[in-house]
């Protein structure tokens, strides 16, 4: 079992290094209704780093990754308690503006979700939003975020086709370009790569690792060995509470918990 | 039984009911067709109707059908469209809003006389438009604005709902998000709502008998001011449309050739129908092509 985890691990960031704190997470409780979905959850997200949170179907880790851009908010039923800082300000406070929040704080989802439009309609259309109305200005953002992730060259010839003809791999591609367009501070994914095959998954892990050079990057991953090939940090939630957060180095190899534990040695979930 | 006999049995039922569908359709519209195609000439649909000679044609009540059309569309449509977005998008789940959907539904299923008579009371005899355009179209609103309500919130709940987190977790607004990204990509359901409305509303007669009328004035096709009395665009005159005509020389005509009229007046009503659903088609597709790009 060792042998398998530092395997895992031969991918790793090898190199380390402390990064400062981005985003604070403090006493934060999560209900849906009556139903108490995650419990007075602590951790800190590093800037510039990719932070994943595993845990089996069911643990809170898609809810709670939901809260930091308030996607939850579209549930009539879904509240929310504790404090979230980003840069000084509570992003659970009801006087946040969420519009500018999810300018700030991109997510990509489980299931490619490019709009039924162009391609490069995909990319303007957030920009456009934001009052870029210049073209040569359009062009050059769709260009620059379809070429960071790798995108620009499969489809620089059919920028006017519909998004919807893409492999699901290239959509999934096309909707972090998408989330790049607006220059946002930090990236949530949720489960990005679970509806995809490996080719496109090794993909995007690599374009995840490129990524963080300037973004910090959230993701939720049912797949340990994706979090143990690309995050710097690890959270183990399990049944609504974030049992363990370390570094992923350490919780891969000396997990504190029994439960992290067994998680990572596969012993259930 | 085994799975195999019971999958041939049930495929059969099935093959055996879409036989008797397609095949009532097509002699229903065999029938029509057959029955009526003969009396159509370019001269019956460009002379007016003729009270009680033989040889007058539909000129006037194809024109009236066709402006009743437009005139309901434009109050229903826009109006409708809003109220389905309001329904699926901003209407919060409760006791009022499952009060305003059963009412839309109750409405939607009234039968056309009882919105007629209703039609009658109200804007004929209450407003004093008199059996006019207007009349007529505000009748058929009343059951068409639901249709079109009902279709537009179906179209939006269709919706794979990864497509409004998507737009929300880019940054647009709500509006914005309904504006650019749901309602283009309901639009090829919306739009077959309406041409399906369209169709019945063109088809209409017991809701117009006593809005829209039984007469239409002589009117002068080289008029088009809307304030004048005999022009085919005064909204205050009386307009018996296509199905009404057919219905009226059916039952009170006097004129010799009252078959001929009738049936061709229901073959020129059903390809009317038809060509407004391939129209609607075709600039759907193309409208769809435009707002989603080439596959």
């Amino acid at each position: 079992m060792i042998e398998m985890e530092s395997s895992l691990l031969s991918f790793a960031k090898a190199s380390e290094k402390e990064t400062s704190v981005l985003i604070q997470v403090k006493d934060v409780d999560i209900y849906y209704g009556e139903n108490h979905a995650v419990r007075q959850v602590n951790m800190p997200i590093h800037e510039r780093s990719i932070t994943a949170l595993i845990g089996p179907s069911g643990c809170g880790k898609s809810t709670f990754i939901r809260t930091i851009n308030r996607m939850n908010d579209l549930i009539p039923t879904a509240r929310c308690e504790g404090h979230i800082d980003y840069h000084g300000i509570n992003i659970l406070s009801p006087k946040v503006d969420v519009v500018k929040l999810r300018k700030e704080i991109g997510m990509v989802f489980q299931q490619p979700n490019p709009f039924p439009k162009t391609i490069s309609e995909n990319i303007q259309l957030p920009l456009k939003f934001a009052g870029v109305r210049n073209k040569r200005k359009l062009k050059d953002v769709t260009e620059q975020c379809l070429k960071q992730v790798t995108l620009w060259d499969e489809v620089k010839d059919r920028l006017d086709r519909s998004a919807t003809g893409l492999s699901g791999g290239q959509q999934q591609r096309l909707c972090i370009a998408r989330a790049l367009a607006l220059k946002p501070g930090v990236i949530l994914l949720d489960e990005p790569t679970s509806a995809l095959d490996p080719v496109s998954t090794a993909k995007i892990e690599e374009l995840l690792l490129q990524l963080k050079k300037d973004y910090t990057i959230v993701i939720v991953t049912h797949n340990m060995q994706q979090a143990a090939r690309i995050a710097d940090y690890t959270a183990f939630f399990y049944q609504g509470e974030l049992v363990e957060f370390g570094t992923t180095k350490k919780l891969f190899t000396q997990p504190e918990k029994k439960d992290t534990a067994d998680y990572i040695a596969g012993r259930f979930g | 039984m085994s799975s195999k006999v019971t999958n041939r049995i049930a495929l059969s039922v099935i093959i055996l009911c879409a036989c008797i569908l397609v095949g009532t359709l097509a002699a229903l519209l065999g029938y029509i067709l057959v029955q009526g195609v003969t009396s159509i000439s370019w001269d019956f649909l460009t002379s007016p109707s003729s009270p009680f000679m033989a040889g007058g044609g539909i000129k006037d009540q194809l024109w009236n059908s066709l402006y009743v059309l437009i005139i309901t569309m434009i109050l229903t449509v826009p109006i409708g469209v809003c109220g389905g977005i309001y329904l699926a998008e901003y209407a919060r789940p409760g006791k009022l809003t499952s009060f305003i959907r059963s009412c839309v539904e109750v409405l939607a299923s009234l039968p056309s006389i009882v919105v007629g008579m209703f039609g009658m009371l109200i804007f004929v005899n209450y407003f004093g438009w008199r059996y006019s355009v207007l009349s007529g179209a505000l009748a058929l609103t009343v059951f068409n604005l639901p249709v079109i309500v009902r279709v537009t919130e179906d179209g939006f709940r269709s919706l794979p709902r990864h497509q409004k987190e998507g737009g929300l977790a880019l940054g647009l607004t709500h509006w914005h998000t309904i504006k650019t990204i749901l309602l283009p990509a309901a639009f090829p359901s919306i739009l077959t709502g309406i041409i399906l409305s369209a169709g019945r509303v063109f088809g209409e007669s017991a809701a117009l008998l006593f809005t829209a009328g039984l007469t239409t004035p002589n009117l002068d096709f080289t008029n088009w001011n809307p304030s004048a009395p005999n022009s085919p665009l005064n909204m205050f005159r009386s307009a018996e449309t296509l199905s009404v005509h057919i219905w009226s020389v059916n039952t009170s005509g006097i004129i010799p050739d009252i078959e001929k009229v009738a049936n061709g007046s229901a073959a020129v009503l059903v390809i009317c129908v038809l060509l407004f659903n391939l129209f609607a088609r075709a600039v759907g597709k193309m409208i769809n092509q435009k707002l989603s790009g080439r596959h």
